[in-house]
């Protein structure tokens, strides 16, 4: 059990935030995946173990997800940074799993939050297309930055929702009598599924699958190598 | 193979269709019907480079699609068409014996236009325009990528 | 041509307004803005038709939307129709799209994150995670800088050029390697993961996979990953909570 003082849940919402707005609006590099955002926040709260353990299952997730631009998608990101202040909070094996969970299910909910802010600024663009079709310099650069400090209102909302989460949830289940202890294997088994099943998508058929089968070949020799 | 899918996107070929449909259903042959691109040389180029070497391009226009329809059907290649706009779609496929399903897929904001999903704005007359189609033996519903769930004329009224 | 820097850094939050009605109009029309500033003196209507024009509707891969805002710059100084200027643009929605999902979303995102997950199974730990972020933020910029310049230097060629360029290669040869490096990294990731537990655990695991592989394939659209990990974790809950 890590104990996190107030100014380490500070700095979790600002890296929060900042994971949200690198997902679609700046700058777009990488650091919205849960294994760079969670890894970041084992750090933060001093358990940098439980932080790339909890993002790795997650990231396994993220890898399902069809990279086209849909109209709705799960967010991992900040979902990601709460999971890991729950696991960092309980017993090592075990709350990996119960950390995971919370992060698969704040990242369902960041998905509606996504298309909330693009309703939003839907409406924003439209209350003003007179002037965007009059060429008005000065309405593009407010609906920019206003349309940016609405992602960041968002993705700080929520870094907290997933943060005030994973801190019901640890005093709840601190001194608990029995730890789900199949959580961790089971959403492991899931999770490598899901990285499975998105690269077969994209792999497709012929040339491209015998690759996959390939490298599944190679890390199944590694994975024994490195365990024995 | 039958032709799997007509879908209605105004961007026309881009990574919804290529990643997600066409490898979804195991297209062989995207079909763009649009009588402006059919005539513009460099336009073809553009939306050619959009396409993964895999895969076959072809354009059209409406009169040349509705001969080739049958051929399309009795083909080798699972077909994929393309329009990006409602009343192409519908020209083409007037009076089609078993039409192939129609699926919308980006129809985006212009004046007069309400939303209807996040991905579909329509207006009235485009509404009644898809209705046509739809009492006239085509199946019409609304899906963005392919597993997020179909949407029936119903629902976007 | 100048304000070539500034529309750069404002391409990195070409998403900034994202919204259903528009989708990245209005970053593009931001971007466009100190491009276009030298329009504002000599040709006043001509600035406000360039802009209007900059910030309709448009929709393309986030990093290569340079290509785009670049080619319209450089044709509105040149003097090319309105009507043409944006007939290119929407014709470039197509392949800058289509280009750029299969070449960094479908395939340099997850190498990149596959390649962190092997090194953190391996014990690369932040050093290594920094490496991947470090590494592909460069190679980001590098490509983001590379579109806006080739959009400005080619204008109304940029279809061209963009298909003599390395990107449609690129896209069509990175799906193998992407293959690879997943597969590689699922086994890899998974013993590290279960690590240092072993025994039934590892049959739970592989019994989890199984049934979300098939229910993913054969369960119909509903079944997306995601949904299989709530569901089985809820059915674990449940079990921890009642079983004797």
């Amino acid at each position: 059990m890590t104990e996190v003082s107030f100014a380490v849940l500070g700095l979790l919402l600002v890296w929060g935030t900042a994971v949200g707005l690198d997902l679609v609006s700046v700058p777009q590099g990488l650091l919205s995946r849960p294994l760079i955002s969670a890894s970041v926040a084992g750090w933060l709260v001093g358990d940098l173990e439980t932080g790339l353990r909890v993002g790795a299952i997650l990231e396994l997730f993220a890898l399902d997800v069809l990279p086209v631009g849909a109209s709705r998608y799960p967010e991992y990101g900040p979902a990601a940074i709460g999971g890991v202040l729950l696991a960092a909070g309980l017993p090592k094996w075990d709350g990996v799993g119960v950390g995971a969970l919370l992060g698969l299910l704040v990242a369902m909910l960041a998905g509606y939050s996504l298309e909330w802010l693009r309703h939003a600024n839907a409406r924003d663009v439209h209350r003003h297309s007179a002037e965007l079709d009059g060429g008005s310099t000065a309405v593009i650069r407010r609906l920019q930055w206003s349309g940016l400090a609405r992602d960041a209102v968002r993705s700080s909302a929520v870094t907290a929702v997933a943060l005030t989460l994973a801190w019901l949830a640890r005093a709840q289940l601190d001194g608990a009598v029995r730890m789900p202890t199949y959580l961790t294997p089971v959403l492991v088994g899931v999770g490598l599924a899901a990285a499975l099943s998105g690269a077969l998508r994209t792999a497709g058929r012929g040339r491209r699958l015998a690759w996959l089968g390939v490298g599944l070949a190679a890390g199944v020799v590694l994975a024994v190598v490195v365990t024995a | 193979m039958p032709i799997r899918l007509c879908r209605i996107d105004d961007r026309l070929i881009h990574g919804q269709v290529v990643l997600g449909w066409a490898r979804a259903l195991g297209i062989g042959d995207i079909v763009l019907v649009d009588d402006d691109v059919a005539a513009s040389g460099w336009e073809q180029d553009l939306y050619r480079m959009a396409v993964p070497p895999e895969l076959k391009v072809e354009f059209v226009d409406v009169a040349q699609g509705r001969r080739r329809l049958p051929e399309w059907e009795s083909g080798p290649m699972a077909v994929l068409i393309l329009t990006g706009k409602i009343e192409t779609m519908s020209r083409l496929l007037a009076d089609v014996p078993h039409p192939p399903p129609v699926n919308l897929g980006g129809i985006h904001h212009r004046d007069g236009r309400t939303e209807r999903l996040p991905y579909v704005y329509l207006t009235d007359e485009e509404l009644a325009e898809l209705r046509r189609l739809e009492s006239a033996g085509v199946a019409v519903s609304a899906e963005d990528v392919p597993g997020a769930g179909a949407v029936s004329l119903e629902g976007l009224a | 041509m100048k304000g070539k820097g500034r529309a750069l850094v404002r391409l990195l939050a070409v998403q900034g307004a994202w919204s259903y009605e528009r989708m990245t109009g209005v970053g593009m029309g931001f971007a466009a803005e100190p491009l276009l500033r030298a329009l504002e003196s000599d040709e006043p209507e001509h600035h406000r038709e360039a802009t209007a024009r900059a910030a309709e509707f448009f929709n393309c891969h986030p990093y290569l939307a340079g290509l785009a805002l670049g080619a319209s710059a450089r044709a509105e100084y040149e003097g090319v129709p309105g009507a043409q200027i944006r007939r290119l643009r929407t014709a470039l929605c197509s392949p800058l799209g289509a280009l750029g999902d299969q070449f960094f979303w479908a395939g340099l995102v997850p190498i990149m994150m596959s390649l962190a997950l092997v090194g953190v199974a391996l014990g690369a730990g932040a050093v290594g995670l920094a490496t991947v972020v470090i590494g592909y933020n460069v190679a980001r910029l590098l490509v983001t800088r590379w579109a806006l310049w080739t959009g400005l230097e080619t204008g109304m060629q940029v279809g061209t050029a963009i298909s003599a360029s390395w990107l449609p290669r690129a896209a069509a040869r990175i799906a193998a390697p992407a293959g690879l490096v997943a597969g590689l990294a699922v086994p890899v990731v998974g013993a590290w993961l279960l690590s240092p537990v072993a025994g039934p655990r590892l049959a739970v695991t592989l019994l989890a996979a199984g049934a979300t592989l098939a229910l993913v394939r054969w369960g119909g659209a509903r079944w997306t990953s995601l949904r299989v990990g709530l569901v089985f974790a809820l059915v674990v809950l449940l079990w921890t909570r009642f079983a004797p």
